[in-house]
């Protein structure tokens, strides 16, 4: 606003709004999160922060590094040539080598050299970010590990066997294989009533496997990085919640700074020109506003695939018209006031009248009414998702989200409740807090006393 | 969307059955409708053929009496079988228990064709006309005597344009060149065409009561909730608009003497309760249902561990059945440029990965499909889709000339800078190790689908896709739009499923003739030479290997030209119910489409005191197995 010189009794307003510390906080806390999820990136990611290989420093947070360049071994079936590299995984497999080298170091006679050669990525390391998962990722871990490591079992491979256990800190099982007990276990129908490490697992005589062998969604894991568990497709609800949020918020922002200018502009020349103008635009804005915008969003949703920017686009032009009744009003009412008249005579262009002599003493309605224009938007962004008509899948949203929690299949999967509905209460509250600051601010009979 | 896709293409209507209504009915109608009915007379040297040597349907063990409770989703909207709104859920009850009795019928365990409305039958050399000699017990439900003049009927009132029905009108001009009485028990049917399963074509007529039908413009309105005069078992007795529908047994039925409805329709009453779907297992708990069909894979996987189950009070069993299950899977659309490449649609056939899928989001319930016209004959059983294999799907992208781009992690400082930007406002910035081709152009489509539930398979299929290079986008459409672009080839590839009866008919989806125009069922725009002539083969050989191996050889070329990537088959019911209700040894026949076909189960009175005592004084039942293979479905599935 700074086209606006800010008059006195404005700048008094602002310094009102920092008095109510409810609203000045929840602003503080809303931009706070707003510059974090723009860094969302650096925060929740399958790819790494930081990869130090052999001496050499990657930074692959955007850009795409393949298996190759780490020599990382591809997953069953796949090539390694060009594939993305696995960086959690690499993390894990680097640190258990660091672990095998570590425990052969210990033993007596051991070879160091022999040792160095064979712990080669001993020294290489990875720094994931905090929650190690990109919001598209399925991770069926809980439901595979034990398959894959059977599979090695089967195939007398049993030092890769329990390495890969290892690997993913299932260290009971690991040692049970290492030191042969695993055999026994099998056959013991009463440890595995199937006799394969599934069974073992839902048998419940080995604690540390029984949330294995689970479909997803499976519940939070600090093990796995899954802090708020993950939805139905293995996919994780912290990272999807942060990228969410990210969208829905700016999303939100965009759409109502668009509306707002469009609207205000629009507003504003009705109430300054009056007359046919007036009446004209008035009886189509009527009509505009008798068309149920939701439907035409879900009918446009079905003839195209709606993107981020086309969806805003749609949305935008339905948003303006709220605003357009209360600028028009202040308009009219501010039109016919001495400095108007004032600036008229002195040959001032329209324009210039409007914008900017009118228009900074017209702000009330404009500023009061944007903090719950937000929450409205966040809103319809959440319901046009939930529905399905929103932004195309895979993308996150607080909606898909709410949708899957609400599904009669996960009555009993309280994360997925949890963290959508936590997240959005949160989110509207402090818009909440801050439209209600601000409205209080400019509230123009701050001094009136009711006795 | 199955059901949405059989709703608009009636694939096979062999069993179609189909009431008429009550009213006054004067004899200038009725002349109206009968009058140029030309009496002919049967060929002198008539060999009359029947069958009653195949196995029983149902169990002699079966007990008559008892109600049973079911549910279904919604409110009919109308009890007429013809005329609109005529194909919702309940039409399938509606016609299992009142009219959908043809002039034969076909056994669900043999496929041979076995007498029900008519006794005998008479299939003439010119394979498109055939006679009928009609069981002479058969009443309506009024107890009227069931004649030719009902056949006729029903034939001249599919041709009425009062019925509002265009699907019948064109079925009895597409099948039916005349329906004829010879006299009051023998009747006469030509086909439009010569036809080497006529009796599967032309004997589904049923009977519609003549008498007591008045077929005007008024006929829709005033028989939209009217219970109909059927041949069946079975009429409405009682309807609670909203709440429920009882059927209640025909008294002295005359089918209890013949003996393929043996074991049939055993309960003296059925109530049909409208319950939301994921409510019916509460219910069913409460005691307030005695039978359901559980939808969902993870229900079935996790929610049935309650002490009810565990004691053995409640079943519940997967019983495997025969059916065709028709196409479905993921369709390509061969006009679209990335799809004419045949080497990259067999690449993408390569990268599916079914089995993660089966074993991670859907419970390892499903089977994976095989064919194109699998659980018929005619499925090829050397056809075997293909495996998921990366490393084949790369030689195959590699020979269809796509490579990951050379610039890949190689940009320049402004690129570099552009793509951080983009990564702070998208979730991902880059598309950069999408393959691309000679000319640039990146290896990226959309896949329609109109199932919301489906976006959990879908993403995983994506996310195997993204690895390989491929950038697999997805959009969701509502059901008729999705359907709609599919007819009109406006897609690159679609995810959808088509019925199919035991006869698949592989022209609507194969031949040339539909591939130059559009709005038909060819969506892959597919055609050539070779499989036109198979499909002729098909269509008009009296040869029955000819055929088999006609349709063999199609489905191999389907494969070769991997033009379809068949997704899942669930040939099971599975169905939960307390345990006094009881099953034959088959549990149900082999072609059951749904639950409410053949009627073969039955209440027994002693078990059901035995499960009160058990539950008086909480103690379990013997177990029983849940999944039920009686005809070794699964055997040929793995």
């Amino acid at each position: 606003m700074a086209w606006i010189k800010l008059d006195p009794i404005t700048r008094r307003r602002f310094a009102r709004f920092r008095k109510i510390k409810r609203g000045y906080y929840a602003l503080l806390i809303l931009l706070a999160a707003m510059v974090l999820s723009i860094f969302a990136p650096f925060l929740a990611e399958s790819r790494a922060l930081m990869v130090s290989y052999q001496g050499k420093w990657y930074f692959p947070t955007f850009s795409y590094v393949s298996m190759a360049a780490f020599q990382q071994t591809p997953p069953p079936g796949w090539q390694a040539v060009d594939l993305e590299t696995d960086y959690f995984r690499l993390q894990r497999e680097w640190r258990l080598e660091r672990t095998l080298y570590e425990r052969a170091r210990a033993q007596t006679g051991s070879d160091a050299a022999a040792l160095d050669a064979k712990y080669p990525n001993r020294g290489n390391y990875v720094v994931m970010p905090v929650i190690p998962w990109d919001p598209y990722q399925s991770d069926f871990w809980y439901n595979e590990i034990l398959n894959d490591v059977g599979v090695l079992l089967k195939a007398d491979d049993r030092i890769g066997a329990a390495n890969l256990a290892r690997r993913d800190h299932l260290d009971e099982l690991a040692d049970a294989i290492e030191s042969g007990a695993i055999d026994d276990m099998l056959k013991d129908p009463t440890r595995s009533a199937s006799g394969t490490l599934s069974g073992l697992a839902q048998g419940g005589t080995m604690p540390s496997l029984k949330d294995l062998t689970k479909t997803a969604p499976n519940p939070p894991d600090s093990h796995r990085a899954h802090y708020l568990g993950t939805d139905t497709q293995g996919r994780d609800v912290a990272s999807r919640l942060l990228y969410g949020f990210r969208i829905s918020i700016f999303f939100s922002l965009f759409l109502v700074i668009a509306g707002q200018v469009i609207g205000t502009f629009i507003g504003s020349l009705q109430g300054y020109f009056g007359g046919v103008f007036d009446i004209i635009s008035q009886r189509a804005i009527e009509i505009i506003v008798s068309i149920p915008f939701l439907y035409v969003v879900i009918i446009l949703a079905a003839l195209i695939v709606p993107n981020f920017w086309m969806l805003l686009t749609i949305m935008a032009l339905f948003q303006w018209i709220g605003i357009t009744f209360y600028m028009r009003t202040e308009m009219y009412r501010e039109k016919t006031k001495e400095y108007c008249l004032a600036a008229k005579s002195y040959g001032a262009s329209h324009m210039r009248i409007i914008f900017r002599h009118l228009l900074p003493n017209c702000l009330t309605p404009l500023v009061t009414f944007t903090p719950f224009l937000v929450v409205g938007a966040i809103f319809s962004l959440t319901a046009l998702d939930y529905l399905g008509y929103g932004l195309p899948a895979p993308t996150p949203s607080w909606g898909e989200m709410i949708d899957q929690a609400l599904d009669a299949q996960n009555r009993t999967k309280l994360w997925l409740t949890f963290a959508p509905f936590t997240a959005i209460t949160v989110t509207l509250l402090v818009v909440t807090f801050i439209g209600e600051s601000v409205r209080e601010a400019f509230d123009p009979k701050q001094y009136a006393k009711y006795e | 969307m199955r059901r949405f896709a059989s709703a608009i293409f009636f694939v096979c209507a062999l069993f179609v059955g189909h009431g008429a209504a009550f009213a006054a009915a004067s004899d200038a109608d009725v002349a109206k409708l009968v009058k140029d009915a030309v009496p002919v007379a049967l060929p002198p040297d008539i060999i009359w053929e029947t069958n009653n040597e195949d196995p029983l349907i149902g169990s002699e063990k079966a007990l008559r009496g008892g109600r049973l409770t079911v549910s279904m989703g919604s409110y009919p909207l109308t009890l007429r079988l013809m005329g609109p709104n005529n194909n919702d859920a309940f039409a399938n009850w509606n016609q299992q228990f009142t009219s959908g009795f043809g002039l034969v019928s076909r056994h669900p365990n043999t496929d041979h064709f076995i007498p029900m409305m008519a006794t005998h039958w008479s299939v003439q050399a010119d394979q498109q006309t055939i006679y009928f000699k009609l069981d002479k017990d058969a009443r309506f439900s009024d107890g009227h005597p069931i004649t030719a003049d009902d056949y006729v009927f029903t034939w001249r009132m599919m041709q009425s344009k009062f019925i509002v029905d265009p699907f019948y009108n064109s079925y009895a001009e597409q099948y039916l060149r005349s329906v004829d009485k010879i006299d009051d028990y023998t009747l006469r049917i030509v086909g439009t065409r010569r036809s080497w399963r006529p009796l599967a074509d032309y004997a589904g007529l049923w009977p519609t009561p003549r008498h007591a039908t008045v077929l005007d413009d008024t006929w829709v309105d005033r028989t939209t909730n009217q219970p109909q005069i059927a041949p069946g078992p079975y009429v409405i007795s009682d309807m609670v608009r909203g709440e429920s529908i009882t059927f209640k047994r025909v008294p002295n039925w005359w089918g209890d003497k013949k003996r393929y409805f043996i074991g049939q329709y055993n309960f003296d009453e059925i109530q049909i309760r409208i319950i939301q779907q994921d409510r019916e297992l509460d219910y069913l708990r409460r005691g307030e249902l005695d039978l359901m069909q559980e939808a969902s894979a993870r229900n079935w996987a996790e929610g049935y561990n309650f002490p009810a189950i565990q004691n053995g009070w409640i079943r519940r069993t997967r019983a495997f059945v025969d059916q065709p299950s028709g196409v479905s899977g993921f369709i390509m659309n061969l006009e679209a440029p990335i799809f004419q490449n045949r080497d990259f649609r067999i690449a993408m056939a390569h990268l599916f990965n079914f089995d993660r899928l089966n074993r991670n989001v859907m419970f390892n319930a499903y089977f994976r499909k095989r064919s194109f016209f699998d659980g018929t004959e005619f499925a090829n059983p050397n056809v075997k889709p293909y495996e998921f294999d990366p490393a084949k799907a790369r030689e195959h992208l590699a020979l269809a000339g796509y490579r990951r781009p050379s610039d890949i992690g190689g940009h320049g400082f402004w690129a570099n800078v552009r793509n951080a930007a983009r990564g702070l406002i998208f979730a991902r910035s880059d598309s950069d190790d999408v393959l691309v081709n000679e000319k640039g152009e990146p290896a990226r489509f959309t896949v329609n689908y109109s199932a919301k539930s489906l976006e959990r398979h879908l993403t995983v299929i994506q996310q195997d896709f993204r690895r390989a290079g491929i950038d697999m986008r997805l959009q969701l459409l509502e059901p008729g739009t999705s359907f709609q672009r599919s007819l009109e080839r406006k897609f690159e590839m679609v995810f959808q499923g088509m019925t199919s009866g035991l006869y698949p008919s592989p022209r609507q989806y194969l031949h040339s003739e539909y591939k130059k125009e559009r709005n038909n069922n060819n969506f892959w725009g597919f055609g050539t030479q070779e499989v036109d002539d198979l499909i002729k083969t098909y269509e008009e050989s009296m040869d029955a290997d000819a055929r088999r191996d006609a349709l063999w050889r199609v489905d191999q070329i389907v494969h070769d030209e991997g033009i379809y990537i068949p997704f899942w088959d669930a040939p099971f019911q599975r169905l939960v119910y307390w345990d006094y209700l009881q099953f034959p040894e088959s549990f149900l026949p082999r072609r059951t489409e749904a639950y409410m076909y053949w009627m073969v189960y039955w209440i027994d009175p002693a078990k059901r005191k035995a499960l009160e005592e058990a539950m008086r004084d909480n103690r379990a039942l013997p177990a029983k197995d849940v999944d039920v293979d009686y005809f070794h479905v699964r055997d040929k599935l793995q």
